[in-house]
Order: structure tokens, then sequence, then C-alpha cells
């Protein structure tokens, strides 16, 4: 058994946390309704041309019931033009998410909820009611030519390889791609404004990108067009993956630090900023501006003295390279971090 | 040429077809490479000589193949065609395209130990992902076409009879689709979801054999019906969560089950030591149980790890996944399973040189082909098999010809299925008819069946062919993603899919592995070591019986109770 905030291995979920002190934990998920019970099931319809609206409906809870379970008893006994994609029920398939109470969830796999409010995944046009279209999500993914190109001739089987090399990769093959967490994204919610990728194409770009038998030059061709550094680590993607990758830390990280490796132009924001706290113990924005953008950091003037009058530049600590006390420990545990990568 | 069905006999097919230059499109009633398909979760069994297997493990595969998941039911010179392809070429083609085989950090392949040795893809239990996706990705990259969530409805005949292509529906937009082909490619899958507790996933309804038995298709030993022992019994969407009596890999441990008094009634490290033909066995020992009163094919007994430490079970399987999510004390509990229908081993008839079948223009591949039971290997091999074929036909294939009659009235009757405001009577939803049909297969086409029960059912589809499918409608006549109208077109192919079923299993009088008839309980090798083919003649049908070659491995007994042998 778990207690909130504790992972299957006892180490700290950050996911978990305050979940048992709201009553939220997976036991209370499954126990806290009686056999019988009325559960209530909003659910957001609408054609998705013309408006949407919420319709109420109520299904007696049965035993361990899932939130797909609700959705097949409502479709039989009242709603059977309800509209929601589903194939296998068991976690396999991923084409079940939606999004209940405001959380992504596989609907085979999340017990139901006394009162649920059920809508499409975001990030993604609805076709009607509950189904989305994929089409973009799968667009992105095919852009990456995910598939394995070998920088050397195959061996024979089974060619020489070994799981610590694969970890990573590894993480990423468990992806389901249900596109829970490419809905959850706030970044992907941003639509056009930046040009990130989004987590589930990313995870399924790792599964070649952080395999070691991949030619380099494919994985940078790949990452050239990612727009990883747009990622701003919020984490959101791990709440919600029903697969429990470690997307930042596990795939998007090293995803990252291979474009800094393959790519260093693209990572020059991210190598600056690392470079600054190395030797100088903080973050200097003056310092990281130049470092980025050179010269053209005084082409936006009114930009430039905005940022002088509220201190956030100041130009004398910047020119004599002012150090704080913290530059020596930085500078150690950066080189550490470097080796590790 | 078109393949209906993208999982893996379908996807091997068509990027076979696509490597030897023919134009081929794959027509996919879920999602390529996804949906059902994904569901493949364990283990790759290796066969042959591969991964240091000795003589002694190479036959032992061989053998675990014909008896325990054929029970002789099999072509035993096209499983040595098949097993010698599974070991040179099949392995290496996958781990050469990127399927990662599970190492440990010494770079060893981790193998499950026992007579009949498997590895997985990535994760045991979840080996099903990886692989597909990597099939769904070729498929990509060799520019295939493809429609997916779009249902092939009708097979077009030509004016000789030959198959011209296929009719479907497009189930997100509503629209209709037709492609003419030279050759029509099915590759529906080995399941359905005929009965109340099935491991098919949503989409199947039997399309492939009601299809092809109105295009006049012959079928074969449709009542060999496959069942896993131990599924979740609850949560209803978890019926075919399986809970794995397999060995995990790299242990000498696997699940051991339970009746509702608390008794071990199977371990397979004891009851079944070839340790990966275990379905039979393990329902064999289930059916003991049930006939004692301490369990019901329905629940009320258990199955779990409780022997096992939890890192054992995680460090290479997804097994505690059920367990957790529920968060039921891992290893500890044990939890409540249930026989589910899982696969067919029987289908449409096939030459197994070719992967035709009866009518002209019209192959199968994998599991709904009823030369095998379908595991994912035996099925890729279908996949080259039939490519092969129909690229040596090519040149005798006719030149498809719009079937404009037909495709009128595919259109009505689809149409009739949506918007039939003429329907005599209340409307009757597709759903519950579904749900009816299912519940009949499950109480009288069971686990255990007798000749009572099955003319019984056959009468109940009489009924419901008179009364409710004339009144079947969709609840609103919406076009897109209306699965109320899939279900509606679904009903048709799964009545007349069970019906043929049934009278299979009423045909075959007697009892052998999974299939268990209370009126004929031996195993009757004089009688029943054949083929029971079912033959369309006019509106009616035949039967006839047709030997197997029995080169390899042969009963060795002429009758004996099938509780009572070992397979």
């Amino acid at each position: 058994m778990n207690g909130a905030g504790q992972g299957t291995d006892g180490a700290i979920d950050a996911r978990r946390l305050g979940q048992e002190e709201n009553f939220d934990g997976l036991r209370a998920r499954n126990e806290r309704i009686a056999i019988g019970a009325p559960i209530t099931v909003r659910i957001l319809r609408g054609d998705g041309k013309h408006d949407t609206e919420w319709q109420e409906f109520s299904t007696p809870y049965r035993k361990a019931m899932r939130v797909l379970d609700a959705l097949n008893a409502i479709a039989i006994a009242d709603a059977p033009d309800l509209a929601f994609r589903w194939f296998c029920g068991s976690k396999m398939c991923g084409t079940c998410a939606v999004r209940m109470n405001g959380r992504e969830v596989l609907a085979c796999w999340e017990a139901v909820e006394p009162d649920m409010r059920i809508e499409p995944l975001r990030n993604l046009p609805v076709i009607r009611d509950l189904v989305v279209d994929r089409t973009p999500y799968e667009q992105k993914v095919a852009a990456f030519e995910p598939w394995l190109t070998r920088a050397r001739p195959y061996s024979g089987f089974p060619e020489p390889l070994s799981h610590r090399d694969i970890a990573h990769a590894s993480k990423a093959l468990d992806c389901i791609s249900c596109a829970s967490c490419y809905s959850a994204c706030p970044v992907v919610r941003l639509g056009p404004l930046t040009d990130f990728a989004g987590p589930a194409p990313l995870v399924q770009l790792g599964q070649t990108a952080l395999d070691p038998r991949q030619d380099q030059r494919e994985v940078a061709r790949a990452l050239a067009r990612s727009g990883i550094f747009n990622c701003v680590s919020c984490y959101k993607c791990e709440e919600v993956c029903p697969a429990h990758i470690p997307i930042v830390s596990e795939v998007i990280e090293p995803l990252k630090a291979k474009a800094a490796q393959l790519l260093p132009r693209m990572a020059r924001h991210s190598l600056a900023f690392r470079a600054v706290v190395s030797r100088r113990g903080r973050i200097d924005p003056g310092e990281l501006m130049l470092r980025v953008q050179g010269l053209r950091a005084f082409a936006v003037l009114p930009r430039l003295l905005r940022l002088l009058t509220r201190g956030k530049i100041k130009p004398l600590r910047t020119l004599l390279l002012l150090k704080t006390a913290a530059a020596g420990p930085a500078n150690r545990i950066l080189k550490h971090a470097g080796r590790s990568r | 040429m078109v393949v209906v069905g993208g999982g893996a006999a379908g996807c091997y097919a068509a990027l076979n077809l696509s490597r030897a230059g023919i134009d081929t499109i794959i027509v996919c009633k879920g999602l390529v490479g996804k949906s059902g398909a994904s569901l493949f979760a364990g283990n790759l069994v290796i066969s042959g000589r591969a991964l240091g297997n000795t003589e002694e493990q190479a036959r032992d595969t061989a053998e675990f193949l014909i008896k325990y998941h054929n029970q002789f039911l099999i072509d035993q010179d096209w499983a040595k065609r098949c097993g010698a392809w599974i070991a040179n070429v099949y392995y290496p083609e996958l781990e050469e395209a990127g399927l990662y085989f599970r190492r440990d950090d010494d770079g060893n392949v981790v193998v499950s130990p026992g007579k009949i040795r498997s590895i997985a893809a990535n994760v045991q239990g979840n080996s099903g992902v990886p692989f597909m996706d990597l099939r769904r990705k070729q498929v990509i990259k060799a520019g295939l076409q493809t429609l997916e969530e779009t249902v092939v409805t009708a097979l077009l005949r030509n004016a000789d009879g030959s198959v011209a292509g296929v009719f479907g529906l497009q189930v997100l937009t509503g629209e209709y689709v037709v492609v003419l082909a030279r050759a029509t490619i099915l590759a529906t899958g080995y399941s359905d979801r005929l009965h109340a507790r099935s491991t098919g996933t949503r989409e199947m309804s039997a399309d492939g054999i009601a299809m092809a038995w109105h295009a006049g298709a012959s079928m074969v030993n449709l009542e060999m019906q496959w069942w896993h022992t131990n599924d979740v019994a609850y949560p209803p969407t978890w019926q075919r969560m399986q809970i794995y009596p397999n060995p995990m890999l790299g242990s000498e441990k696997s699940a051991r089950m339970v009746n509702s008094d608390g008794e071990e009634f199977f371990d397979q490290q004891k009851d079944d030591p070839l340790a990966f033909g275990p379905y039979t066995v393990q329902l064999k020992a289930l059916a003991r149980q049930v006939h004692a009163g301490k369990a019901s094919y329905s629940g009320g007994y258990y199955a779990g790890f409780d022997h096992c430490s939890a890192e054992e079970v995680e460090a290479y399987t997804t097994y505690a996944k059920v367990y957790r999510q529920l968060d039921m004390d891992f290893p500890k509990s044990l939890i409540e399973t249930a026989v589910t229908a899982h696969y067919r081993q029987g289908g449409i008839d096939v030459d197994t040189q070719t992967m035709a079948s009866s009518v002209p223009g019209l192959y199968v591949a994998g599991g709904l082909g009823g030369h095998c039971n379908g595991l994912i290997a035996l099925v890729t091999y279908d996949g080259k098999v039939v490519a092969d074929s129909v690229a040596a036909d090519l040149a005798a294939l006719p030149q498809p010809a719009l079937p404009e009659e037909q495709i009128a009235s595919e259109r009505k009757r689809l149409e009739s299925l949506r918007e039939n405001n003429d329907a005599p009577g209340t409307p009757c939803a597709p759903g519950e008819v579904k749900e009816a049909i299912r519940a009949l297969m499950w109480d009288k086409a069971g686990v255990e069946k007798d000749a009572r029960g099955l003319n019984e059912a056959l009468e109940e589809f009489s009924r419901m062919r008179r009364e409710l499918l004339p009144r079947m409608r969709a609840k609103t006549p919406v076009r897109a993603a209306n699965y109320d109208w899939l279900d509606a077109i679904d009903c048709v192919n799964m009545i007349d899919a069970a019906e043929l079923v049934v009278l299979s299993s009423l045909q075959r009088e007697e009892s052998r592995g999974p299939f268990m008839r209370r009126d004929f309980p031996d195993t009757d090798n004089e009688n029943w070591l054949t083929a029971n083919l079912l033959h369309k003649a006019g509106n009616g049908y035949r039967f006839e019986k047709r030997a197997y070659n029995l080169s390899m491995f042969q009963p060795g007994f002429a009758r004996a109770n099938n509780l009572e042998v070992p397979w």
C-alpha cells in the first residue's frame, strides 16, 4: 500500500502529495462510494462546430467502477448517441483519454468520482462530444520520422546492447500515445506562439533519439524542428501520464542535453545560463542577454531602458564580472552534472 | 491491393506488398498498430535454435504449438515452415528495424527459463505496444496509404463471383468509401466480442467471418474457442486484463490460482511444467473447481503473486499494475478473476501455401484464418506468405469493375440502420441487441456446452432476426462519430457469425482442449482428429471433415476423457 506522496518504491512522489489530506488517495477513489449509490456525470457534448452544452446523467456505482464503465452504462441506459472513443479498455491502446474534473485521465484506468465533469482533451480539435481529432498530434510525430536509422550496419540477432545504454528510450517506449500530456501542456496551449512540438511527440521522438543505435545526424535533424527549449519544465505532463513515464526528467531533459551537444546554437540560452551561473555563482540577466543576443540586445532600446530602470540588469556588475560566494560550489556542481549526462 | 485490418498480420502483409512495388492500402476499423493490435501483452516465444535454444527446446516449442495451442488441429508441415521462418527471419528483422528485446545491464537478452523460453519487447506485459508501434511507424515510413477508423461493411464482387474490393464507412465523418482491388486480404484478427466477457476489443465484431461467409468462403473449426482462465472480474472494462500464468522473465515464479475456499488449484510451475502452454491446462483445472462448486466461470476464484516479492514481479513485468491501481496490497492480495472468451483457433479456411480462401480474389492473413491459433509470430509469417502469393498471382488476378448495383444496395442497407423511419414497432437500441447476443453466447455457448443449449441459442437467434433486427436503428441520425450506428452495423455481422459458431459447435461431437461438450466429454481421436469444415450451400450450409497431416506429433491414443488429457 502506498501512502499519499509515496511512490511504489517508497520514494516521495510529488504528484501524490496532499492527496490523502484531500481524501483523494487511490484507496479513497476505489472505495468511498457504496455499490449502487448514484454517480453524477456531467458531460460536455457538442458537434465540434457549434455550441457545446453540459448534459447531466446519473448511473449506479458498480464494484471497482472506472470512468469508462460509467460512460458505457450511460450509453446503454440513456444516451446511445454519446460519442466517446475507446478500443481496448485496459490501458494498452491509449485512445480513451478525457478530462475528468479538470485533469486528464484514461477513462478505462481511472476510478469514478461521485460527481464527475467529463470533457474532451484540450489542444486537439473536437469531432463530436468526447471524440477528438488525433491528426495534429500524429502529424507532429510523423514529422520527426521516428524510426531507427542506423549509423552502423546491423550486426545480427542479438546485437550488442545493454539496458543501461537504452534506459531512457526504454522509459519512452512505455508510451501508449494517449495524448493526455499533450492536452495538459500549457505551452502547447499557446498554439502557434511557439514551435514547441509538445510532450507526447517528444516522448515518441525519445524512443529513437535516446536509443544508442540511432544515427546522431537523424537525432539532430529531428531536434531542430522540436522547439524543445520552449518546454518550461512545469511537470504537468508527468503529472497526468497514465504510463508513469518521467517525461521531463527521463525524456525531455536528456533530449535537451542531446540538443545542447548536437545543436549548440539551438541551446544557446540554456548553455549561456549555465555558463553564467557556473562562473559567477548567480544569474546575471545582463550577461545572459549579451551572451544569447549579442549586439542585438541593444536593438530594442525601450526594453533595455525598462530593464535598467527596474533594476533587472546592472551594467556595472556585468562589466566587472562580479562573482558571489556561490561561484565555487556552483562551478563544481555543474561540472559534475555535466559529466553525468 | 486492399488489406482489411491494421494488426500484426495486416501491417506485415501491406509492408511486404509495398516492398514488392505493389500499390496497397490498409483499411482499419480501429487505428493501425493500436486498438486491438496493441493488446498482445506478453512474450515472444523463442523457436528453433535461436538464442541458444537446444535441440530439445526447439522440439518442445513445436510440440507446445501443435499440442497445447492447437490440439493437433493444425497443418504440421505449415508449422515446420513457419517455425523455420520465425527462427531465421522474424527476430533479426524486428531487431534490425529497431525493436528493443529486453536486455539486462550487462547486455544479455533477458530470457524466461523453462522448457519453452521466451523474450519480451521492452517490458513483459506491455510488449504489444512497442511491437505494434514499430509496425505503425514502418507503415508511415513506407508511405502506405491508410484509412483508419473505417469499418469495411461488405466485400464487393465481380460478375464472375471473385472479390473486387471493399465497401466501407468512415466512422468519424460518416462518409462512405469504396476501394477496388485486384486482391482483398482480410486480416481482422483472431478474436471478437461475441461473448459477454471477451478479450476482443470494442471494434471487434466478427466482421471478417461474416463478410467472408456472405462472399461464399468456407469456414473451419469455428467451434474451437479459446478462453483466458484468469482475467480480472471487476471492473467490467478490465475484462481482458489477464493475471498472467506465465513465468516472469528471468524467474522460476508464476501466478497461482485459488478457489472460493482459499485452496490453491493451479500453480503453473507444478501443474504445467511445459510452462508456456498453460491456458487449456488452467481451464481444465478451473472446470474441476466449477464442478466441485468452488468457482464459477463468471468469478468467485482468485489469482495473484502472493508467493513472490514485489521487486521480483516488477523487475521485468507490468503485472502489478492492476493491484496497484485498485490500491490492493501487492503482492499479498489476490484479485477475483473470471473466464473470458479469448481467440478462436478456427476461422476462414485457407490454403496454407498461399493464404487464399475458397473465393477467388479473397485472401486471409493471421488469426482470422482457420489454420492456426494466431499467435503474433505465426500471423506475421502469414503476412509474408500472403504477400508472396498475391505478388505471384498478380498477373492472373482480374481488373475489378465498379459494381454500382452492389454499392447502391449496401448504401441503402447502411442508411436504413442509421435512419429507419419506416421501421415497424418501437425502435430497438443497437447497444441492447449487442448485449443480448453476448449474454446468449455466454449462457448457451460458453466454456461448457451441450446440444440442448446450442439448439436453444439457434432458436433465439431466429427470434432476434425476426423481432429485433427489423426494429433496430440508431437513436439519432447524425453521421459523424455515430457509434450507435456502428453498433447497429456490427450487430448484423455478430448474429451471422455467432450462428455459424453455434452450428459448428453442434457438429463437433467430442470435447477437445478448450472445447468442452457436456454431452460428449471424451476427446475422440478416432472420429474427430479432423478439420470441421463448414461450406456455404445455396442459402444453407453443409459440413465436411478433412484429415490433418500428423508428420511430427501424434496424440497417441484413440479416446479419453478430455479433462484427463494433459493438453
